[in-house]
């Protein structure tokens, strides 16, 4: 069946270098996802990669912290408009959930512990994001700015502060839901290596 | 400049001046008289033309008086109340007693307008102790807050928890921002009657007298101010009468408030007793009698201000989603930020039946059912007038390759002095064939005139028949489809030949259409765009805006042969087929074509 639906989607591509990876045993990371890029790409423990996630070393280290969720194509390390190389292209805490089709450009860009990288939302390069934020779906983050702690952007850039306190809930709340995606999602860590 | 694809509006006859209040009837016998019409050309500029046109899907259309009907005309009944969020139909006599907001658990954030959901506020136990699926099931309890899922605000937020999951509407009435309680009015009758919490409220305020400088909120000063008036009114004698035939008509007399509270009340506390009792009486002068310091400090406030800046502040149109909330502070330090929002009850909305202005019908009536989209009656203009397509025909004999118009770029500007055509296809709705007239000045109306010549403006569109009758009726068995089929494959000949100068030019004779089909005739529009310059010595050099905008005014009058309305007596009777009698309908629209180069 999986071949079947395989058919339907373009073939993934798998041009460009093969990156040096550095995975913790308890990662689940689907086999189609796309790693390419020189530099090495650092997965921390119980984090989930999605099928077609791109992650691309080309223009600096990445890391993943522990109980991350990279969804389905979303995109970390996008080269962005200064296309320079940096040490650090993409750092995200942990917990840190990276929606559908979220873009997280390259250029010592972090995301902070528990932020939600929203639906289709774009961080621009450069970019620091703070603890515990939200930025909703298609938001965007301009190069370079810094989000502090617990901010929501919400509707067109508007920005208030999260005061519910609910981290801790957060947090065990993306523990159970990585705990399902394990069952879902065929991880087959071997092929990166 | 944003390019605008062609348009056609049409002009409801409620704005026309000189139709209005007639009938049909009148119009018809008017018609003859076409030099008036040509007096007073419409004109689409004209300010008061924005209110009357529309495009052909905004109008209804009257089956008893033979007209068009538009928003603006149309007479509205409001069907059905209903919550937009839980699709709850509200009964119009609750909407008097409990307002038009949703009364259930309904509710936007003050932030985003998202809506809120209610979740348990109190922390799970550890899923890690428990099996994970039995412990999610668990029934959560503890107290509840509405929460945003979109920008995360949390009820909490203002300190607000509610004790049960459902009713929340209800417990939110009885709360104040902070989660204390709003006071009923029993429980303020009470406080008032009940000497000891009045001598425990002083004892708080470490004063002798119940200070004045309490905090009322407004529900408590105005039960206190109605009551103090109400026992000034009562007693008469309180006053000191020294100013008592000067102030008798003033505001401050009995008098005169019994007789505005009668007009507020409807009682008849305003008695010819009452007219006897002269004297001035006093204001409130304490607490319990309703006087409010105002509190002018401020430095909270501004303290407020100063630590979230102008983001925290809520905006006009926040406070005005703001529901009226009795139980709040009182004016002064009234909510002006954002961190004392509270959530928004669900606005009810309306499902709306529409009669004629005129003859009162009901020409579009909804489903009375909240969750159904259909209507019962629903007389659209649509399937009543024809439609007008406009589209561009490009005759340039070098690239005219095609005739049946595949002209330039869609929207593309219009050369100055530069003859361009337009295809203009009328399609007929209704199952009888139409006659059309066409007229349109030959001037467009404004500053700058663009001469339109249409070069057909009389002809005869066929039935709008069904497709398949038409199909199964065929002898030959080629049915319909096949002709359409057969149709296009000479149309396209005919663009073949279209390439040719000569017969393009035979095409486009006067008086002839360009192209028919089963219920639809196309004719051909020439236009020639004013020049956008005005002479030296004018006094605005500039282009107003929108006078670049090339409009055509067109008055359509329409013939048909219906079956005759069986009104008169004995019309049953004698009514055969061949009854048939003539209706006529005809209003101005407006053509847009486009922008013209400048
Ligand atoms: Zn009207
Ligand atoms: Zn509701
Ligand atoms: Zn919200
Ligand atoms: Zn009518």
């Amino acid at each position: 069946m999986s071949s079947k639906r395989h058919s339907i989607l373009p073939p993934v591509s798998s041009s460009g270098p093969k990156p040096p990876v550095h995975f913790s045993s308890s990662i689940t990371i689907a086999d189609s996802a796309l790693l390419t890029g020189t530099h090495p790409i650092a997965i921390h423990s119980e984090s989930v990669v999605h099928p077609r996630a791109k992650l691309d070393s080309l223009a600096g280290r990445i890391t993943i912290g522990r109980r991350c969720i990279i969804h389905e194509r979303s995109t970390l390390g996008a080269v962005g408009t200064s296309g320079k190389i940096t040490e650090a292209a993409v750092t995200l805490g942990d917990y840190v959930t990276v929606e559908v089709g979220a873009a997280i450009e390259a250029g010592e860009t972090v995301i902070g512990e528990g932020t939600v990288v929203g639906v289709g939302a774009r961080v621009g390069a450069g970019a620091v994001v703070g603890k515990h934020c939200t930025l909703t779906p298609h938001s965007e983050i301009a190069a370079g700015e810094v989000v502090p702690d617990l901010t929501v952007v919400y509707s067109n850039g508007m920005r208030r502060t999260d005061k519910r306190e609910v981290a801790e809930l957060k947090n065990k709340g993306i523990a159970r839901q990585i705990d399902v995606l394990r069952r879902m999602i065929p991880s087959n860590p071997a092929k990166f290596a | 400049m944003a390019a605008i694809t062609p348009y056609t509006y049409i002009q409801c006859p409620c704005s026309d001046s000189s139709t209005l209040g007639r009938s049909s009837d009148t119009n018809s016998s008017r018609a003859d008289g076409a030099d008036d019409d040509d007096d007073r050309t419409f004109d689409p500029r004209a300010p008061r033309s924005n209110y009357s046109l529309y495009p052909l899907e905004y109008l209804l259309y009257c089956e008893d008086c033979h007209q068009i009907r538009c928003p603006r005309c149309v007479a509205e009944e409001i069907v059905t109340y209903y919550c937009p969020n839980c699709l709850f139909e509200v009964p119009s006599s609750n909407l008097k007693s409990e307002g038009n907001r949703c009364t259930r658990s309904c509710f936007q954030c003050p932030i985003c307008i998202g809506p809120l959901a209610v979740t348990s506020v109190e922390t799970k136990p550890d899923p890690s102790l428990l099996a994970a699926p039995d412990n999610t099931a668990a029934p959560q309890s503890g107290p509840y807050a509405l929460t945003c899922s979109y920008c995360n605000w949390s009820s909490t937020e203002v300190g607000i928890k509610f004790d049960k999951p459902n009713g929340i509407h209800a417990q939110l009435s009885k709360l104040r921002n902070g989660g204390t309680a709003r006071l009923t009015a029993k429980e303020r009758k009470e406080r008032r009657r009940d000497p000891s919490y009045r001598s425990s409220a002083a004892t708080e305020q470490g004063d002798g007298r119940s200070g004045s400088d309490e905090k009322l909120d407004l529900e408590t000063q105005f039960a206190n101010l109605k009551s103090f008036y109400q026992s000034q009114l009562a007693d008469p004698n309180a006053s000191d009468g020294g100013l008592a035939a000067l102030s008798d008509l003033g505001f401050s007399s009995p008098t005169s408030l019994s007789r505005i509270m009668s007009i507020y009340t409807g009682g008849s506390l305003h008695d010819k007793k009452a007219k006897l009792r002269v004297g001035a009486i006093r204001e409130a002068l304490e607490v319990d009698e309703g006087l409010q310091l105002a509190d002018l400090d401020e430095s909270a406030a501004i303290a407020q201000l100063h630590s979230e800046g102008h983001d925290g502040t809520a905006s006009t149109s926040r406070l005005s989603d703001q529901p009226p909330n009795f139980g709040e502070a009182h004016l002064h330090g009234r909510s002006r930020f954002v961190s004392e929002l509270r959530p928004i009850p669900y606005l009810l909305r309306t499902k709306r039946s529409k009669r004629c202005p005129v003859c009162r019908h009901i020409i579009s009536k909804p489903e009375a059912k909240v969750q159904t989209t259909r209507f019962r009656i629903r007389l659209v203009a649509g399937s009543y007038i024809p439609s007008i397509a406009i589209r561009p025909l490009s005759l340039s004999s070098g690239s005219g390759t095609s005739a049946s118009g595949s002209a330039g770029i869609p929207g593309a500007l219009l050369e100055p002095l530069k003859p361009a055509h337009y295809l203009l296809t009328f399609t007929n709705p209704i199952f009888e064939s139409i006659k059309v007239t066409l007229g349109a000045p030959a001037k467009t109306p404004g500053r700058f005139a663009s001469k339109v010549t249409v070069l057909c403006p009389e002809f005869e569109i066929d039935a709008n028949t069904d497709v398949w009758d038409e199909a199964l009726k065929d002898p030959s068995g080629a049915g319909e489809l096949r002709d359409r089929e057969r149709e296009r494959e000479r149309r396209r000949h005919k663009g073949e030949e279209g390439g040719n100068v000569s017969n393009n030019n035979n095409q486009l004779e006067v008086g002839k259409i360009w192209e028919r089909g089963r219920n639809w005739v196309s004719i051909v529009v020439e236009v020639v765009p004013a020049w956008l310059r005005l002479e030296h010595g004018t006094e605005e050099q500039r282009l107003r805006e929108d006078e670049d905008l090339l409009e055509i005014p067109m008055f359509v009058r329409v013939e048909w042969e219906a079956e005759a309305v069986g009104d008169e007596v004995g019309a049953v009777v004698g009514r055969d087929k061949e009854a048939r009698e003539k209706r006529e309908l005809a209003y101005w629209c407006v053509l847009g074509l486009g922008r013209i180069r400048h």
